[in-house]
């Protein structure tokens, strides 16, 4: 790849960007103990509204009531923790799937466009700081960190590994697993039993769609044999009119692709 | 006034007409497969809104947190006021605040409504401006994202108003907001890409934040994972603006929320 890039401006924009980053990141920690204190209250106030139903349903003789009552409350409870375990899974994957792909020469290598380099280091430290968040919330809650990556998509990636022959097979699967990241927690948001947590899988699923928006731009640079033009800032001249609009295809999110609470959880 | 402008000539754009219209046939095919299962949540969201309505006493649960109660405050303020006693007039009573047309959750949705309805106008009048030669040559890619971001902000005004219609709610066709003086003006005083695409790009991210404010704070299950799906629609348009302005595209770990707009941004009672 032919690099165009003023390297030095770069850093100063990731150094902005940090900055940024760091003001969010501060304002998400203090955030993370709302939610996690809200969610904390909602399995309190669960298992006092149990107590206090679960034993006058069982006096009346519907004990299937009380029995599902009590169930329907563990299960609310422990899908919380199972979608943070879950979440924290595909966040790893994606630690794990960015720092293989830096090993190779093309991302992170002497032949690498710097734009890419860097763009696949920032990406996998905000996916290491989502996983944190998730695993803090999920522990908060009284479940057990998740540490390995999501199951079903940890096979994919090995599968698709040993096939990578340039950027355009790894930026395809790091699409892949931004748009499911980001389908899972849109999903989540309608799942989770407080306003607080349905807040923090929205607040990442915000920034897992963008890392696709602009990984489908890169592609389809790549794919049109214009790599040169992946550039911060971009020569907008040059750029071919799809780039426009080729990273965000859907009006409205889709979760067709979502995984489901239970796949990453922590048995 | 509206502050939607006239279709304007684009002879400044350098995109072609035959680009432009197979370009949104394909992004109406990708729209439609995703639609048909938004428009199933909105029409739930519409019947669960619409018992709403039919029975207001449970307004005092929609809104949750701190911009909730402010909210809620509004409803009771409206809604609390009781009528004094026969023969017990009261001279020194102050005259009662006009009845709101939205409450609880619609509130929510026209103001997102009328959110996207001013993302459409920032564009159109961008397409305007270009088609008038105002902000010298656009760029194709450019071009093509104002053409595809405006239609998105379009469709997400199109859903919400469905769901207001539904209701028995007047539509909201303009950007009845307290940030719409603003950004016209802002927007009237753009001489260059650059100057509209940081008018986009801060309309987008109070969207987004908006959005996601929002997942926190409607309680219909609809309303929220409507919300849930058009938040991430913005931050994409929000990505490739800051690649545009050649700025790190993804500079937050978080989407924060610290400029939502809340619901007393909406102007229209």
């Amino acid at each position: 790849m032919r690099n165009k890039i003023d390297e030095g401006r770069f850093r100063e924009l990731l150094e902005e960007s940090d900055d940024l980053h760091s003001d969010a990141l501060r304002s998400a920690r203090a955030g993370l103990d709302d939610y996690v204190e809200a969610a904390r209250e909602a399995r309190l106030a669960a298992r006092r509204e149990t107590s206090r139903w679960g034993p006058v349903a069982a006096a009346a003789g519907v004990t299937g009531a009380a029995t599902l009552l009590a169930s329907g409350t563990a299960w609310a409870a422990g899908d919380d923790i199972a979608a943070l375990q879950t979440a924290a899974g595909i966040e790893n994957l994606a630690v794990q799937t960015y720092k293989t792909a830096l090993t190779l020469p093309f991302i992170g290598g002497s032949s690498a466009n710097p734009v890419v380099k860097a763009f696949a280091e920032k990406t996998m430290g905000q996916h290491n700081e989502h996983a944190t968040a998730f695993n803090a919330a999920a522990q908060r809650l009284g479940g057990k960190p998740q540490t390995a990556p999501d199951p079903k998509y940890a096979e994919v990636v090995k599968q698709t590994v040993p096939k990578i022959k340039g950027a355009a097979d790894v930026v395809g699967l790091a699409i892949t697993l931004e748009d499911v990241a980001a389908q899972t927690y849109v999903k989540n948001v309608g799942l989770v039993s407080t306003a607080e947590l349905r807040q923090l899988f929205a607040s990442v699923a915000g920034v897992e769609s963008q890392h696709k928006a602009i990984l489908l731009a890169v592609q389809a640079l790549v794919k049109g044999g214009t790599p040169e033009l992946i550039a911060l800032p971009p020569d907008l001249t040059k750029l071919p009119a799809e780039a426009g609009s080729v990273g965000f295809p859907d009006t409205f999110y889709p979760t067709a692709m979502a995984a489901p609470v239970e796949e990453g959880a922590v048995k | 006034m509206s502050v939607f402008p006239r279709r304007g000539k684009r002879a400044e754009m350098a995109i072609s007409e035959r680009e432009l219209s197979q370009m949104t046939r394909e992004l109406d095919q990708l729209h439609e497969s995703t639609f048909s299962q938004v428009r199933t949540t909105l029409d739930e969201l519409t019947a669960n809104l619409g018992q709403v309505v039919r029975h207001s006493s449970t307004r005092r649960s929609f809104f949750l947190g701190a911009a909730g109660a402010v909210a809620l405050g509004t409803v009771a303020a409206c809604s609390s006021g009781s009528t004094p006693p026969a023969g017990q007039s009261s001279p020194a009573a102050p005259p009662q605040p006009p009845k709101e047309t939205y409450t609880g959750d619609l509130k929510v949705v026209a103001l997102a409504t009328a959110l996207e309805n001013l993302a459409v106008t920032a564009y159109g009048g961008a397409l305007k401006k270009a088609g008038a030669g105002e902000l010298g040559t656009v760029p194709p890619a450019v071009a093509t994202f104002v053409q595809t971001a405006m239609k998105q902000h379009a469709d997400h005004a199109q859903a919400w108003n469905a769901v207001l219609a539904k209701a028995g709610k007047p539509t909201v066709t303009d950007a009845p907001l307290s940030i719409t003086q603003d950004q016209v003006a802002m927007l009237t005083a753009a001489k260059s890409v650059p100057d509209v695409a940081k008018l986009a790009l801060n309309l987008e991210n109070i969207a987004a934040q908006t959005y996601t404010f929002a997942t926190a704070n409607v309680t219909d299950p609809g309303g929220i994972i409507t919300a849930a799906t058009i938040q991430p629609v913005e931050t994409m348009h929000a990505a490739i603006l800051n690649f545009v302005l050649g700025q790190y595209p993804i500079p937050d770990t978080f989407i924060g929320v610290s400029n939502a707009l809340k619901p007393d941004a909406l102007t229209v009672k």
